[in-house]
């Protein structure tokens, strides 16, 4: 009945193992650009790495993780083969094709335009064009989602949708809509300019397109994480989801609000009216609104767990949980850094305090901090839960498994919190070196350095992960018992169709992404004298 | 094997915990709006109003960011206004000067690339597009001399794109500014 | 069997929802449109639509009442694209070869020159381009390139800048300068000097920018000098003058020793 094993299987050991590279080059260009290391004879080396870190840990990592996680989900939740199998196989193929494609010109340093294109700069349209393919490749998996899901939904009519493919399907919709943005800059204003058809590009609008996706982006990297809140922790500490309704509710929130909110990444940019720009800071605090929710609905379902492993008092329940679990270590560290994370965030959204930030080391603390950081170690307890599933055997190194989640989240809080301070400092983000010996720097060396000792603990980390994974390969065969998703307290037996269906979601996504950005997008296409050259980068003699 | 009685009076007060949670979660989000939007009405603390454009390709030709008019205008009504440009790697003028105690406005714009700019120890912070022009309001109370570093990659030579500013007491500006229309402190 | 219809107003999940966002985005439309640009510090708006009309962003050039200040001396009147003088043809290439023999006397037979003028050979073909056009405009000043340029036309100079970006640069095995100074390698960040390489071509090439290596020693000295003390002019933007005005007469010596002997 299982069918998609090995397909699931594929999709993360190629995440992981692209994960495994890209992070040891986070951690050199972390080294080199510290008071440890002397500066770089080659400034271009780094921001090579600095594109080849970004592209594989933005478009390649996550991606093939929420694919993966998706296709399990799919079969497991819906307690049946999925249908497309093979159109999810040739969809790997072109994230594969597009990794490649993308990952060879950066490597020869022909693309050293980091992970977020910053046009009029312009490197080889390769690099483009393999970020195509790994998106194309993902709407692939978008598309088999909603497939399988109405698929089930004719086959059961009015049955409620098991909540994690509900969740799923909203995350796969999310994704589907905000890489548009993004699709829109590479496909009509970039890769016409990198092929060598057009020689001029309006880098306003190309920065209004790339910030449709931006946030959105992370909320889809989110996803697997959430939905392991919801779905796999309550379970794995012997709990139950305190509501299901919540849940649902959560994941229709970030559906609706996450895209269309992504000005707050352009609040300094000179090309988009201040009315905008107010806009979506309103509607950037509402997107904080399904965490919130998302922190109480877990909380309850773990004191659940509590109390029904025989916990007492006010918060005597956190003593009688499982802590020598993996999956409830992973998930407490993940909710501290998810705290700190999202207090971080709440700072972002105002233009006020953004001024302060913009542009300096606080932003690449803040997410790692969020992202490396809360979300990542969830994919890790994700992989830890369902590997002896596609494996069929053991998984049982728990002692490491702890050691690495506690690594993780402590080479990520002595990466990040020093990072974030020394953005309040004012230090700017990207540069290849800094002369810490200047006075006016020298107070930054220290959280640097700091942040270097932090990041190579979680190299070590991640060298653990892979580690547990490859056992897990060799392990004893077992039978694991049938996989279950987390039950609620009070399992619908009927739902709201607005509960169960994404007509009016969809509807209000897209209303609200043509308020927000209809009218920014479609007066800088039409007004005239924006565009500039194209600088190509790249072209050495 | 322990099992779950949802007792009605359990789940209700779960259900009502839930929904004050909720409550106070919108309230204070909708605080933080207020308070943002308050801070922008009392402190002007908004983003330009008005959108610009400029053609980096002929800014050295004509108009108001060619390289003579760079730098710190004081204006007839006693205000200030920066004119400076960022190209691939430096600022022109590569040290601004302003006075203290001045409403200040900075306008902007790059000749190549996006390049962005922060001041030391301020909340001052602006992003130069090209094809665009930027444009912030800033007072300064105390004298001093800050580091203005390119903060968004512009290429390979970003690292080494910092400008300088430094802020001098009113009089004393006023007096060179008697001398020279457009100041700066370039050596 | 009966199917709840979603869009409909007696739907309460459709009705609340739509109405929140509805009235969310309204609320913050009026701040973010009508409120807040009118209270704009700088601004004076001539009404409300005249600010919701600016806070949605169509362009609105300010009229520029204050007085543009003139040099008292002329910069560069060519303007920049990246990608201009690509690709030249092989009969402009041709043309270039016919222009470029009254060149020689100083600037050698193969674009090498054997006195202290620069090598020509292999140079950027947009950054002679530029200088030629700066030495008829006079943006560049040379008693010796002035009379020289006067009557070369636009296609003229264009010909001669791509034969000379055609002819090969001398270059042998070993480099003989050793390891860049440090001045050239890393710059000098905190006085607005990035590497040398950037721009000239080392790392990446920024248009306009010349090829250094191998130029004679005095040559780039002279100019690099020139540049510091404002003496040559005709850098866009003033891009070369901010960073030669924050080195060293040291730093400058060793810079030029270092191109030089880099061939």
């Amino acid at each position: 009945m299982w069918t998609s094993r090995r397909l699931v299987l594929a999709h993360l050991w190629f995440a992981f193992g692209s994960f495994g590279a890209a992070l040891p080059l986070g951690e050199w260009q972390m080294f080199i650009r510290s008071p440890l290391h002397a500066w770089i004879s080659d400034p271009e080396w780094y921001y090579r790495s600095v594109t080849a870190h970004g592209t594989t840990m933005a478009y390649v990592f996550p991606t093939l993780v929420a694919m993966g996680f998706g296709y399990f989900v799919t079969e497991h939740a819906l307690q049946r083969p999925m249908v497309g199998l093979r159109w999810a196989w040739a969809g790997l193929a072109l994230v594969a094709v597009g990794t490649v494609m993308a990952i060879v010109p950066v490597a020869l340093g022909l693309a050293s335009v980091l992970y977020t294109f910053y046009p009029p700069l312009i490197g080889n349209p390769f690099y483009y064009i393999g970020v195509v393919l790994v998106v194309v490749g993902s709407w692939v998996w978008v598309a088999l989602m909603s497939i399988n899901m109405y698929r089930w939904k004719r086959d059961n009519p009015g049955a409620p949708v098991p909540f994690p493919m509900f969740a799923t399907v909203a995350g796969s919709y999310l994704w589907a809509w905000t890489a548009v943005g993004a699709a829109l800059e590479l496909l009509f204003q970039i890769i016409p300019v990198a092929l060598g058809w057009r020689s001029t590009i309006d880098a306003g609008l190309a920065r209004v397109f790339f910030s449709w996706t931006l946030h959105a982006i992370v909320y889809f990297w989110l996803m697997p994480a959430y939905i392991a809140y919801y779905t796999i922790v309550p379970r794995a500490i012997g709990g139950r989801l305190f509501s299901d309704t919540m849940g649902r509710i959560a994941f229709i929130l970030f559906l609706v609000v996450a895209m269309p909110i992504g000005i707050h990444h352009a609040f300094e940019d000179p090309q988009i009216g201040s009315g905008f720009k107010y806009l979506h800071s309103v509607f950037t605090a509402l997107v904080a609104l399904p965490t919130v929710l998302t922190v109480f609905t877990i909380c309850a379902s773990v004191e659940i767990a509590g109390r029904l492993r025989g916990g007492k008092g006010v918060l005597g329940w956190l003593a009688a949980l499982p802590w020598r679990n993996p999956i409830m270590l992973g998930a407490a560290l993940s909710f501290v850094m998810l705290g700190f994370g999202g207090a971080g965030g709440l700072i972002n959204m105002s233009y006020q305090l953004n001024a302060t930030v913009h542009n300096t080391q606080w932003i690449t603390g803040h997410f790692h901090l969020i992202f490396a950081g809360a979300i990542v170690i969830m994919y890790f307890v994700i992989a830890y839960d369902i590997w002896p599933h596609l494996t069929g055997r053991a998984l049982d190194s728990f002692d490491l498994m702890r050691a690495q989640l506690w690594t993780w989240f402590l080479g990520m809080i002595v990466l990040t919190f020093p990072w974030h301070w020394v953005g309040i400092l004012g230090m700017p983000r990207r540069m290849a070196f800094y002369d810490y010996t200047d006075p006016a720097i020298a107070a930054q060396a220290a959280s640097v350095t700091m942040s270097v000792v932090g990041g190579a603990i979680l190299v070590l980390s991640g060298v653990l992960f892979l580690v547990v994974l490859a056992r897990g390969q060799t392990a004893p065969r077992t039978e694991p018992a049938t996989y279950r998703f987390s039950v609620a307290v009070r399992p619908p037996r009927t739902l709201p169709a607005a509960l169960n269906g994404f007509g009016l979601w969809l509807g209000l996504m897209v209303g609200l992404t043509i308020v927000n950005y209809g009218f920014p997008i479609a007066h800088s296409l039409v007004t005239p004298g924006t565009a500039v050259p194209a600088v190509k980068v790249g072209e050495r003699w | 094997m322990s099992h779950l009685s949802t007792s009605d009076e359990g789940a209700d007060r779960g259900e009502r915990t839930e929904r004050h949670w909720a409550t106070a979660a919108v309230m204070i989000l909708a605080l933080m709006v207020v308070v943002a939007t308050f801070a922008a009405l009392y402190h002007g603390a908004m983003p330009q109003s008005r959108v610009e454009t400029a053609d980096p390709r002929t800014l050295h030709l004509g108009g108001e960011f060619i390289e003579s008019n760079l730098g710190s205008a004081l204006e007839p009504d006693g205000a200030v206004i920066v004119r400076f440009i960022g190209q691939q790697y430096s600022f022109t003028p590569s040290c601004i000067l302003v006075p203290t105690d001045t409403p200040i406005t900075f306008r902007t714009t790059s000749a190549d690339v996006v390049h962005g700019f922060l001041i030391d120890g301020t909340n001052i912070n602006l992003m130069l597009v090209p094809g665009y022009v930027s444009s912030l309001g800033a007072r300064f109370e105390t004298p001093s001399e800050r580091l203005m570093p390119c903060h968004e990659f512009c290429s390979v030579g970003h690292e080494g794109m910092w400008g300088r500013i430094k802020i001098i007491d009113k009089a004393a500006f006023s007096r060179m500014a008697a001398e020279r229309r457009r100041l700066s402190c370039v050596d | 069997m009966i199917r709840e219809r979603i869009a409909s107003l007696r739907n309460p999940w459709f009705t609340a929802s739509i109405g929140i966002t509805v009235a969310i985005a309204l609320v913050a439309a009026v701040v973010g449109f009508v409120w807040l640009p009118l209270q704009h510090p700088g601004e004076r708006f001539k009404g409300v639509w005249d600010a919701i009309c600016s806070a949605s962003g169509l362009v609105r050039n300010a009229a520029s009442s204050a007085q543009i200040v003139r040099a008292d001396y002329l910069t560069t009147s060519v303007e920049i694209e990246p990608q201009m003088l690509g690709g030249a043809s092989a009969e402009s290439i041709g043309r270039g070869a016919t222009l470029a023999l009254r060149c020689t006397m100083c600037h050698g037979a193969r674009g090498l020159s054997q006195a202290d003028t620069p090598n020509l050979a292999g140079q950027y073909p947009v950054t002679i381009y530029k200088e030629l056009v700066d030495f008829k405009t006079g943006a560049r000043g040379s008693a010796v390139m002035a009379p020289l340029v006067a009557d070369l036309s636009d296609a003229d100079m264009r010909d001669l800048a791509a034969y000379y970006a055609y002819l090969p640069r001398v270059s042998v095995p070993q480099p003989s300068a050793g390891e860049p100074p440090r001045i050239v390698a890393s710059g000098a960040p905190l006085r607005g000097i990035a590497p040398c390489g950037a721009c000239h071509g080392e790392v990446d090439s920024k248009a306009s920018a010349a090829w250094l290596e191998g130029q004679p020693a005095i040559y780039l000295r002279t100019q690099l000098e020139a540049f510091s003390t404002g003496a040559r002019h005709n850098d866009i933007g003033e891009q070369m003058r901010n960073i030669v005005r924050r080195m060293t007469a040291d730093e400058i010596a060793a810079a030029s020793a270092f191109y030089a002997a880099r061939q």
